[in-house]
């Protein structure tokens, strides 16, 4: 009895060390530097000593420049999410229900961006789509007009953007589509379902939880990425990622470039808040069972 | 209701003949099972017939119109699934109406109709419960509420209860064959238990490989099994390897005498159908079984092969005891057809003739 009690203790023992070492981790490297980041733009130190002041905030709030990348930066993202998942679903879908060599092959082809860094990818798209890329050469060997190159336009980074995280969504959409089972579709073709009646009642309801989780890594990725927006994006306005480097190191002012990133960390929060909210939403009902 | 035909029937996919040739006339309320072990291509039939696998000939008829071609949306069958075909984002009242309100049904008649169909499967009032609050019972019975409720003229049926345990399957096999004899529907039912294909069906197809084995009545598939496979699938059967001459068959352990040509052959006689004598012969007793409404017998022939006996009562004599073996009544194959049949001779013995 004592033995198996000292045991257990011990375990409790080993499973709270075990827990101690991401906690300490996540306190020193993430929430600690969130807080110092907060205070530094909160705490003015003048001559009489330190006080409260949110001037930071006021002027990004009133700075046409800074405002113009903070929507220029919401802009990019919900387009390219849209888009992504305007081609991630039907991708995914696809891919759960048709099998042969085709889909093999469309399959290697929507992961394979997984594996190649951004910057690669950057410099893939400005020597495809940019002036005198590729594609300018094809048009042009043809006595055709050029292209309007999207680099350095903000379609530039949506399009980078699309494709980068393409891979992820169609991987984490086709995990929830396995969750439709064959005869569940089968099931609903019996009753008369259409293709569109089982998309819509069939898949996805069961997999908008799915949806959500691979919007909110790239919306979450996207607020603070830097290799597209940096490489493929406008000079002016651009997105909170470059932006807050250039405050930091060009404008040097470390203080506004903090309140940048605050501003960035507190919408990410409001993003991240929801998605968590549905997910333990959707555990507390799955539990209730 | 509906009659179904099936016309030379074939599904290939890739290298493997999934289905070979399958011909079936289904009457109107009729319930047919299709009976045959795993792979033999039971659930293909069942899919082709449902729309969910195209036939790679051949041809399914519905009351006489041709609906092989058509999708299963807009076929007049409905199918049971063994499993996970509910749908779990539904309540089970959203499950059972979704065929009527893809039909566009008025609110209040598909609320009528749930309900009609969830108090015939033994289910009313539990419309608002989630599918996973319910035993995996009760999922079946919704599924088959479900498919119910759109008065389908052909119900298929996959292995329904293949994932529940042997008392419920028993009392939900029950309920179905209650249900299709009340509602007159007609039926096809695959399983690959012989239990349940013999207390459910008017007629079960053996099938093996993709084809055809036998079709007949449960009493007469017993009685009388045309192949050698039927012979052995259904029910408990001896099967011994012998050589027909001079219209006798000379076992060392028994004399037979049988109606057929001369060579080897394969003689085919149930437990219940020997007579045993001990005391004296070329078997010899092995072990005996008391299951208390009848004992088995085991007995090892000379040949090396081991044969079980029926009998009503549990013979008195110990392990090695000699014992003489007389067959009652017996079936005799050669080249996978039955060539002699110890009784109803006349039916079997004159078709083995018209094969050759
Ligand atoms: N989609 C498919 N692709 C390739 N082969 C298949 C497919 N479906 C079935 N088969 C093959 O066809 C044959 C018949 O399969 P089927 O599922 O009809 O058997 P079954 O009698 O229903 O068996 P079980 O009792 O195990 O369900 C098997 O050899 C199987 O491997
Ligand atoms: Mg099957």
């Amino acid at each position: 009895m004592s033995i198996s009690v000292a045991q257990d203790r011990g375990r409790g023992q080993t499973g709270l060390l075990l827990v101690l070492l991401p906690v300490a981790l996540v306190a020193t490297l993430i929430i600690w530097p969130i807080v110092r980041a907060v205070m530094d733009t909160l705490i003015v130190t003048g001559p009489d000593g330190a006080s409260l002041s949110f001037a930071s905030y006021r002027f990004f709030f009133t700075d046409a420049h800074s405002m113009g990348n903070l929507r220029i930066t919401i802009w990019t993202t919900a387009v390219s999410v849209s888009i992504l998942m305007a081609i991630a679903i039907p991708i995914a879908i696809y891919l759960r229900f048709v099998t042969g060599r085709t889909a093999a092959v469309v399959q290697a082809l929507a992961i394979f961006p997984l594996f190649v860094p951004s910057i690669i990818l950057a410099y893939a798209f400005i020597r495809v789509l940019g002036p005198n890329g590729m594609v300018d050469l094809i048009l042009g060997s043809f006595g055709l007009p050029r292209i309007r190159s999207p680099y350095l336009t903000p379609w530039g980074p949506v399009i980078g953007f699309v494709w980068d995280n393409l891979p992820l969504s169609v991987v984490i959409l086709m995990a929830g589509l396995s969750n439709v089972t064959n005869n569940a579709v089968e099931a609903a073709r019996d009753v008369g379902a259409g293709k569109f009646a089982i998309l819509f009642h069939i898949i996805l309801p069961r997999i908008w939880l799915s949806i959500l989780v691979a919007t909110s890594f790239v919306v979450l990725g996207l607020f603070s990425a830097f290799t597209f927006p940096y490489l493929l994006g406008p000079a002016a306005p651009e997105m909170m990622g470059p932006f807050m480097l250039r405050t930091f190191g060009d404008v040097m002012d470390p203080v506004q470039a903090r309140t940048q990133a605050v501003i960035t960390f507190l919408i990410c929060a409001v993003f991240g808040w929801f998605y968590v909210r549905s997910i333990a939403k959707n555990r507390a009902r799955r539990e209730a069972a | 209701m509906a009659t179904l035909e099936l016309r030379g029937l074939t599904k290939v996919f890739g290298a493997t003949m999934a289905v070979e040739a399958f011909d079936l006339d289904v009457g109107d309320g009729e319930l047919v099972c299709l009976l045959g072990p795993s792979g033999s291509g039971k659930s293909t039939v069942l899919r082709m017939i449902g729309g969910f696998e195209t036939a790679s000939s051949g041809a399914v008829l519905i009351d006489g119109q041709d609906v092989t071609r058509m999708p299963p949306e807009r076929r007049p069958t409905s199918m049971m699934f063994q499993s996970h075909a509910l749908w779990s984002h539904m309540n089970v009242a959203g499950n059972i109406g979704f065929g009527l309100k893809l039909r566009r049904l008025p609110r209040a008649e598909i609320a009528r109709k749930v309900e009609e169909a969830l108090t015939l499967v033994g289910l009313a009032g539990m419309g608002e419960r989630r599918t996973d609050q319910l035993s995996g019972g009760q999922q079946q019975r919704v599924a088959l509420a479900r498919s119910l409720v759109l008065e389908p003229k052909i119900l298929l049926l996959d292995e329904p209860f293949a994932s529940l345990d042997q008392h419920l399957r028993e009392r939900l096999r029950e309920e179905v064959r209650d249900l299709q004899q009340r509602l007159g529907i007609t039926m096809v039912f695959v399983t690959h238990g012989q239990d349940e294909a013999l207390a459910l069906a008017d007629r079960i197809v053996v099938m093996r490989d993709g084809r055809v084995q036998q079709v007949d009545r449960p009493d007469r598939l017993y009685r009388h099994p045309e192949t050698p496979f039927v012979a052995g699938f259904i029910g408990q059967m001896n099967l011994l390897q012998v050589t027909v001459a001079g219209g006798r068959i000379a076992h060392p352990a028994f004399d037979l005498d049988v109606t057929a040509t001369d060579g080897p052959a394969l003689l085919a006689v149930r437990p219940e159908a020997l007579e045993l004598i001990a005391g004296e012969g070329a078997g010899r007793l092995h072990r005996v079984t008391d299951f208390g409404s009848h004992a088995v017998t085991e007995i090892d022939l000379p040949g090396g092969e081991r044969i079980k006996a029926m009998t009503p009562e549990v013979p008195a004599a110990p392990p090695g005891t000699p014992v003489t073996i007389k067959p009652l009544r017996a079936h005799l194959y050669r080249d996978d057809r039955v060539i002699w049949s110890s009784d109803a001779m006349s039916r079997t013995s004159t078709r083995a003739h018209a094969h050759g």
